[in-house]
């Protein structure tokens, strides 16, 4: 008896139950098995794959798992299951925390998660008095919006600590606001993250406005008719407002941009650089690394001034601005960089004043593939990435925490494209970590 | 020979507990001795005496503005030979460079920008007894050292 036990046991293993089917707890009536349903594994309806990687200690991935496996870095792009539950429209890293809007017709349109220690996410106390400094996994953040069924999110921007939210009702500015970044009044030894101040812009000097972008502790703001307003951190003159102290309330930008249309703003760090419709590129800030060469070896230009070096390299298409160095690219698809760090052209971190250009085949053009060009460039603060039209990401750079995404921990000296599950349609980088928006490939 | 030195941990390290808690960790496991501590936020007339000595370098400006911006850890830390092993533990000043150059500093790892560099280091036993003094002014200096030859 009990060697048949053993030999029912062996073939138990062996998979004697597969050849004759799954074991049901209630059989099938074969009289209904036609009728029933067969569930098929559909790919997702949603339009947008979220796709993250880089850090996950502060949070910022929004990967709850990730905490059980007490994972420090992921390395490879993950999908996202905040994306399937919700539509994701636009999305911002900033230094450690990452925000995403989703469409949705509630005054809910906004989550965020990561660090949390100005409020730049909004307060969320689940005991009193007790606010939480960082969130693991995307929380709603709630804004004071007047028309929740109809307003949309239109662009998200993160720096260091503060947040920008552009809607259709205007702006609303959240976080940090030592230097007056959020366009409000600086109160001295403000506690942040219990104060939970949203400020609101509707419009600036009666103008709509129809872009946002953040400096580490400084923010821009486009109005349509082209001009740029700023405020917060003066002190390297990035905000090109002529002076090095801190501003409170946006203010307008003059100097060589005066009359130009801006259509693009780009900054991560201290340097602004800004692109206006005729293809043409405007830069301030900090110009240590030779982002702009400036007579008499000063390092901080507080007046926006042409960039006369980039405009002879045809019409520029996209600008992106990092901590220590620039890119571009023009309508051709050509990428060019200059500044100081891993500038995508060999193994040395070195300076260069001048533009250089990246080989093209570095981001995917050969005989097969001859249409192949960037159309966007992207700058983390100490990485690049690049957007291709066939949807492919290209990064390179510094590799702190793994926010490259190439699946180790060593730097990247030149274009390399990340193994991403769709069509990438925007990418966005912060310090230690990074968020692509893609389109499904089905 | 036991020495004394003042750390600084910066206002945006303060806010990214994450990295305030591997610093703390990285000073503890390179035998440092946290001697007191202290966390507050920066008056502008504390930090211009604090920098006295960049007073007419073009940073001074956005050196202050950062160090007014918010909270910052401050520690007394003793071992021998402490302002250099600190000094070697935090890395170059530039932290666009130090991050290729030293890459597993603390700047390295966890600085910003050349301004949002992470930590301060004494550079003298002289300027560590000058810049004790402004934020500990009830510690006695010269009595510690008095007293403590060595660590146990």
């Amino acid at each position: 008896m009990s060697s048949f036990r053993k030999i029912n046991e062996k073939l138990v293993t062996l998979g004697v139950r597969y050849v004759s089917g799954p074991k049901r707890k209630y059989p099938i009536n074969p009289a209904l098995a036609d009728d029933l349903p067969v569930f098929q594994y559909k790919p997702s309806k949603k339009t947008h794959r979220v796709f993250c990687w880089g850090n996950a200690q502060t949070g910022a991935l929004g990967i709850k798992g990730l905490l059980e496996k007490e994972a420090t870095t992921l390395r490879f792009p993950k999908r996202l299951g905040f994306g399937e539950k919700f539509e994701v429209v636009t999305a911002a890293a900033g230094y450690g925390f990452t925000v995403f809007a989703i469409d949705s017709s509630t005054d809910v349109k906004l989550y965020g998660t990561g660090i949390n220690s100005d409020s730049q996410l909004g307060l969320h106390e689940i005991r009193k008095d007790h606010p939480l400094e960082i969130i693991f996994y995307p929380q709603p953040i709630s804004l004071p919006i007047r028309y929740p069924e109809t307003t949309k999110i239109l662009k998200l921007a993160a720096g260091r600590a503060h947040l920008l939210v552009l809607t259709d009702e205007g702006v609303f500015l959240l976080g940090n606001n030592a230097y007056g970044q959020c366009g409000r009044k600086i109160i001295p030894n403000e506690d942040y993250i219990k104060s939970n101040v949203i400020n609101h812009l509707d419009k600036i000097d009666g103008k709509n406005i129809v872009d946002v972008e953040c400096g580490q502790d400084h923010s821009l703001l486009l109005a349509e008719d082209g001009s740029v307003y700023t405020c917060g951190w003066g002190a390297d003159g990035q905000t090109g407002l002529g002076h090095f102290k801190s501003t409170e309330n946006f203010s307008k930008v003059e100097g060589d941009i005066q009359g130009e249309k801006i259509v693009q703003l780009a900054c991560k760090s201290d340097f602004v650089l800004a692109l206006n419709d005729k293809g043409e590129a405007f830069g301030w800030g900090n110009t240590e690394y030779g982002q702009i060469s400036l007579p008499n070896n000063e390092q901080q230009l507080a007046n926006p001034t042409c960039i006369d070096m980039v405009n002879k390299l045809g019409k520029i298409t996209s600008v992106a601005s990092g901590g220590s160095f620039c890119l571009v690219a023009n309508d051709s698809g050509q990428v060019f960089s200059w500044g100081y760090g891993l500038l995508g052209l060999g193994p040395n971190a070195d300076m260069s004043k001048k533009p250089l250009k990246i080989p093209e085949t570095l981001f995917g053009r050969n005989d097969f593939q001859p249409d192949t060009r960037v159309i966007k460039v992207r700058c983390g603060l100490n990485y690049s990435a690049a957007v291709t039209n066939s949807g492919d990401l290209f990064v390179w750079g510094r590799n702190r925490d793994c926010c490259l995404g190439l699946g180790h921990e060593k730097d990247q000296y030149f274009p390399l494209k990340v193994a991403i599950g769709g069509f990438v349609q925007d990418v966005f980088c912060g310090l230690d970590h990074t968020v692509a928006l893609c389109k499904p490939f089905i | 020979m036991l020495q004394l030195t003042l750390a600084v941990i910066k206002p945006h390290i303060i806010k990214n507990t994450v990295a305030l808690r591997d610093i703390k960790q990285l000073i503890l496991d390179s035998r440092f001795i946290i001697v007191k501590s202290l966390r507050k936020a920066v008056t502008v007339q504390e930090a211009e005496t604090f920098y006295a000595e960049h007073r007419y370098k073009f940073f001074y400006g956005r050196l202050v503005g950062f160090m007014t911006s918010g909270q910052s850890d401050f520690y007394i830390l003793a071992k021998e030979n402490a302002i250099k092993d600190w000094r070697e533990l935090m890395g170059p000043t530039k932290v666009y460079k130090a991050q290729f150059e030293a890459p597993l500093t603390i700047r390295g790892k966890y600085g910003l920008s050349d301004t949002r560099n992470a930590t301060h280091g004494s550079d003298s036993p002289e300027s560590a007894k000058r810049e004790i003094g402004l934020f500990f002014p009830e510690f006695d200096y010269e009595a510690w050292l008095r007293e403590n030859k060595t660590i146990k």
